[in-house]
């Protein structure tokens, strides 16, 4: 099943650049949070290991075959989205399954099902332009497992699910008008969201997104601390270990939400730069893998996972140096998290498992 | 055979890599405008979010400064201090300004629109300064803002030192009360080095020795985490605890001055007249002053100023009375100087003469008969002194007065004292605006009309005759106190007193020793074997002839102010009660139980 030459087309770069940025993830997390009980720094590289074996565990499986049991996977993970809000109350806590020795998050795991389900759905699909029919395969596709878990409620995670459907709509040629057409029930999304969903906290950090200095101590609270963190960072940083709003806890959530704030104050400028350049090298070769697949349906996987890391990526960041409203997306492999660690690894894995396979003599 | 390969299984997927580099693009692009926010936040604004930072981590705090203890002469303490807790708000801290008030009002059971008002009081004030809301909490108070001190960060808790007079109501005249700096004074420059809710003395020593008893506070820079726990102290200054400060006050004459004065109105004073060391001044009514240490009693404070009997006034510096009869003394002393009579110059008291056209009366219906001046000083005879009074004539009277230290400040150690007045013709015309009559010269010969003194100055001018022309200059700072001898500076110049004839004086004392041991007027102050001299005084009120037409009580305050013994003198007690009636029915007797006390402590 698996031959030398599959393990010569490894990308090995790319595989280093993960665990480089999953590393520095760590190194970020033992200064943000080593001060308070529960070894945060030990358990997310104990959840970089499993993640990585299990990377190497799908690099064993073809993607095709992997795809062409999508749809059974799509529906496992839509059953346990919706088994979690019927029976929430005794299995899970919002959008967290309790086991034995540590949650897991579902709706992480729903991106590698539907990243998988809409690549199926685009494979044969070589018309230049999307027709309404595939709109609303995929759209519906999305909604589901969006709804169900905006219903947790968990608006970050949920939200995340968006450019999957966007990234797969763009490649399969969506018209000017389609795309008008989508921003426009979006807005009008937002209108019924504003009105019927958004709880009154949710409306107030999108306010304090445009005022923050208003309500210093109230919803602007997060936003404020974490922006003073960043800039009081200056150029070099106050360095490792030595931020006084990470190690004050004046930052919330320091080592998951808001790592990214915790580099800028420990390291400054400079280490803001430089993370972000690494991270743009990962990037860059993630998108850059999609040249590299055997048919249209490897592209789309391979976009999708580049789409999906980005895009958390930059919510993440526009948030904490508060440019965006606060929803709740972790910074990909930076973040404590072992879900949405996991999640990213097989993204990566499944990237991957196209790059090896894309001379199609087998 | 490639091509056709390629075309199985290769498909041409040029476009769709095409929109997948395009993204890539706008992703880098996004990035990139990330970047340049991190620059202008870590670059542009550093310093803002530096300081911020700074303001978060770090707290001020002041340790209070211990004040000064304030005791007797025999080192009794009447002030200190006891540990106390006080509650303030920052109101930076507050998230939600209105239910931040309410749930500290309900906390620490005040009505919110008194919390407002307190704090609306400082609204000028920095938003970090802490507001002081509520003070002498009991410890139930403070644990249970301490409990729910993650709730609400605008709730601090403070030690407090906080005055405490041991006696209370005894010598709160002297000691006088704390309150409160206003906003205005704490913008002042007096204030500069001052906090929020610090406490200044308003009246009497407290307030006079102010700067001494005020020690300098410390000031404690902490780091604390988000939750305002201490996790360490970058810079700490002890607090310099203020001056002691001994009084000359005898704390068991002050009690008994107190206790004699208990249900009257009046005034005790009581002087060392070798030294002017006051050994005790009483007011009555009086009040406590441990009830104006709390900041928040308006209600009480309104009840003490707005009483008809004045609690907070002291009478004994600041009550000004004529001085009637004991200002014979002043006259026979005047006249004796000005040679207008003799030791053995004689009048005759019918009960009234006439006087410019109009009569005048003497207390004693009956008449004195014939009388010397020491007679005349033991039955304080009015026509008598009458008749010296036309002899001498308001100027040479006026002159007498001052010289014997009335109608002037004694220079007491105690703010708010008053000046009285000796009228002259002068003062008639500039003040009065009026010319002066003649009979008023009679008035003023047996200490009526517009003369006023305070009882104080009383004391004075009998530690001045004891001292046969001595003056001193009362004082309630021990001057044994090497620190503060600069500060109290209570020596007299040479007196002019001392320039009449030491056997005028003799001539006086001889009529008031009479007068207290030979069944005359101040006969009730008489203690076997203490030799007391006095003279008693009583001022009426309105004229007994009026008073018979209207068919009212003749309503006298009543004086009596004398010396023991009568060679070496060693004290001075001067008493006055209002509406007492008659000097030597009243004040006398209460004289005489502190001049009893006096030598039973000697």
């Amino acid at each position: 099943m698996i031959d030398r030459r599959l393990i010569e087309n490894i990308d090995w770069f790319l595989i280093g650049l993960l665990v480089l940025n999953s590393l520095l993830g760590v190194i970020i997390i033992y200064s943000a949070s080593h001060y308070v009980p529960g070894h945060h720094h030990w358990r997310q590289l104990i959840f970089m290991g499993a993640s990585l074996l299990a990377l190497f565990i799908l690099l064993l499986v073809d993607y095709q075959v992997l795809m062409s049991f999508s749809f059974y996977l799509y529906g496992a993970v839509v059953s346990v989205l919706l088994m979690m809000l019927v029976f929430g109350r005794f299995i899970s806590k919002g959008s967290w399954i309790k086991l034995r020795y540590f949650q897991i998050q579902p709706s992480e795991l729903a991106k590698i099902a539907i990243i998988l389900v809409l690549a199926r759905l685009f494979a044969e699909y070589k018309r230049n332009h999307v027709s309404v029919a595939a709109v609303a395969t995929s759209s519906g596709l999305v909604a589901l497992p969006f709804l169900l878990v905006a219903l947790q409620p968990d608006l970050g995670t949920a939200v995340s699910f968006l450019p999957l459907l966007f990234g797969s709509l763009i490649l399969a040629g969506l018209k000017r008008k389609a795309v008008i057409g989508i921003l426009v029930l979006a807005i009008l999304a937002g209108i019924a969201g504003w009105n019927f969903y958004l709880k009154d906290y949710q409306k107030q950090r999108l306010a304090t997104v445009v005022f923050p200095g208003r309500d210093p101590q109230g919803a602007g609270y997060h936003i404020l601390q974490s922006k003073i963190a960043i800039g009081s960072g200056g150029f070099l940083g106050k360095g490792f270990a030595r931020g006084t709003q990470s190690q004050l806890k004046f930052l919330p959530a320091r080592h998951t939400d808001f790592v990214f704030s915790v580099i800028g104050e420990e390291f400054g400028f400079l280490g803001v730069v430089g993370v972000l350049l690494l991270y743009y090298l990962f990037l860059w070769r993630l998108f850059r893998s999609a040249g590299r697949s055997r048919d249209r349906a490897g592209i789309y996987i391979t976009f999708m996972v580049s789409l999906m890391i980005s895009f958390q990526l930059l919510v993440n960041v526009a948030m904490v140096i508060g440019i965006f409203p606060i929803v709740g997306i972790p910074l990909p492999l930076l973040s404590y998290g072992g879900s949405s660690l996991l999640a990213n690894f097989l993204g990566v894995g499944l990237v991957l498992n196209v790059k090896m396979r894309r001379f199609a003599n087998i | 055979m490639p091509a056709r390969e390629k075309n199985r299984f290769y498909e041409d997927v040029s476009l769709v890599l095409s929109r997948t580099s395009k993204a890539s693009a706008v992703v880098g692009v996004l990035l990139l405008l990330l970047v340049f926010y991190c620059w202008k936040v870590q670059i542009l604004d550093h310093r803002k979010y530096w300081a911020l930072a700074e303001a978060n981590r770090t707290r001020e705090s002041v340790v209070p400064a211990p004040r000064g203890l304030i005791t007797d002469r025999q080192d009794i303490i009447l002030a200190e201090n006891t540990a106390s807790f006080k509650a303030s708000i920052i109101r930076e801290n507050c998230r939600d300004y209105d239910r931040s008030l309410a749930e500290v009002g309900g906390l620490l059971e005040i009505a919110p629109e008194d919390l407002k008002a307190r704090i609306a009081k400082y609204e000028s004030l920095p938003l970090f300064r802490p507001i002081v809301v509520k003070d002498n909490l009991d410890l139930k108070d403070v644990s249970r803002i301490e409990s729910r001190r993650l709730e609400l960060p605008e709730l601090i808790v403070e030690a407090d030192p906080r005055r405490y007079y041991v006696f209370s109501e005894v010598a709160a005249h002297v000691i006088g009360y704390m309150q409160e700096l206003s906003p205005q004074e704490l913008k002042s420059e007096d204030y500069s080095s001052r906090n929020l809710g610090d406490m200044v003395g308003r009246t009497g020593v407290e307030s006079q020795y102010e700067s001494t008893l005020v020690g300098v506070d410390g000031r404690r820079t902490e780091i604390v985490d988000s939750q305002g726990r201490t996790r360490g102290e970058i810079s700490r200054s002890e607090p310099t605890p203020g001056q002691d400060i001994q009084l000359t006050l005898d704390f068991d004459l002050q009690r008994k001055a107190t206790e004699l004065l208990e249900g009257r109105e009046g005034a005790i004073v009581v002087l060392d007249p070798r030294s002017g060391e006051v050994l005790a001044l009483a007011s009555f009514p009086t009040y406590d002053p441990n009830k104006f240490i709390t900041r928040f009693s308006p209600q009480e404070w309104m009840e003490l100023i707005n009483r008809e009997d004045h609690p907070l006034e002291n009478r004994a510096i600041r009550g000004l009375y004529a001085p009637g009869s004991i200002f014979k003394l002043t006259m026979a002393l005047g006249a004796l100087d000005a040679g207008v009579i003799t030791e053995h110059t004689s009048f005759f008291c019918a009960g009234a003469a006439n006087f410019y056209g109009r009569p005048f009366n003497c207390w004693q219906r009956g008449g004195h008969g014939a009388l010397s001046l020491t007679e005349a000083i033991r039955h304080s005879c009015n026509v008598y002194f009458y008749n010296v009074g036309r002899r001498m004539g308001i100027d040479r009277i006026a002159e007498s007065a001052k010289r014997l230290g009335l109608g002037d400040k004694t220079r007491i150690d105690l703010p708010g004292e008053k000046d009285g007045l000796v009228p002259t013709p002068e003062w008639s015309r500039s003040t009065r605006k009026t010319d002066w009559y003649l009979g008023e010269t009679i008035s003023v010969s047996i200490g009526q009309g517009p003369l006023v003194v305070t009882p104080l100055q009383v004391a004075v001018h009998t530690a001045i005759i004891a001292n046969r022309g001595r003056a001193v200059v009362p004082h309630l700072l021990m001057s044994s106190f090497p620190a503060q001898e600069s500060l109290s500076g209570r020596t007299a110049g040479a007196s002019p007193a001392e320039k009449i004839r030491p056997d005028f004086f003799e001539t006086v004392i001889r009529g008031m020793w009479k007068s207290a041991n030979e069944e005359g007027t101040g006969r009730g102050a008489k203690v076997d074997g203490f030799d007391v001299c006095g003279k008693t005084g009583s001022t009426q009120l309105i004229s007994r002839e009026r008073a018979e037409k209207l068919g009212k009580q003749i309503k006298t305050h009543s004086w009596f102010s004398g010396f023991a013994p009568r060679d070496n003198p060693e004290i001075v007690v001067t008493v006055l009660v209002e509406y007492g009636g008659m000097g030597g029915a009243t004040a006398a007797p209460l004289a005489k139980e502190l001049f009893s006390l006096y030598r039973e402590k000697r």
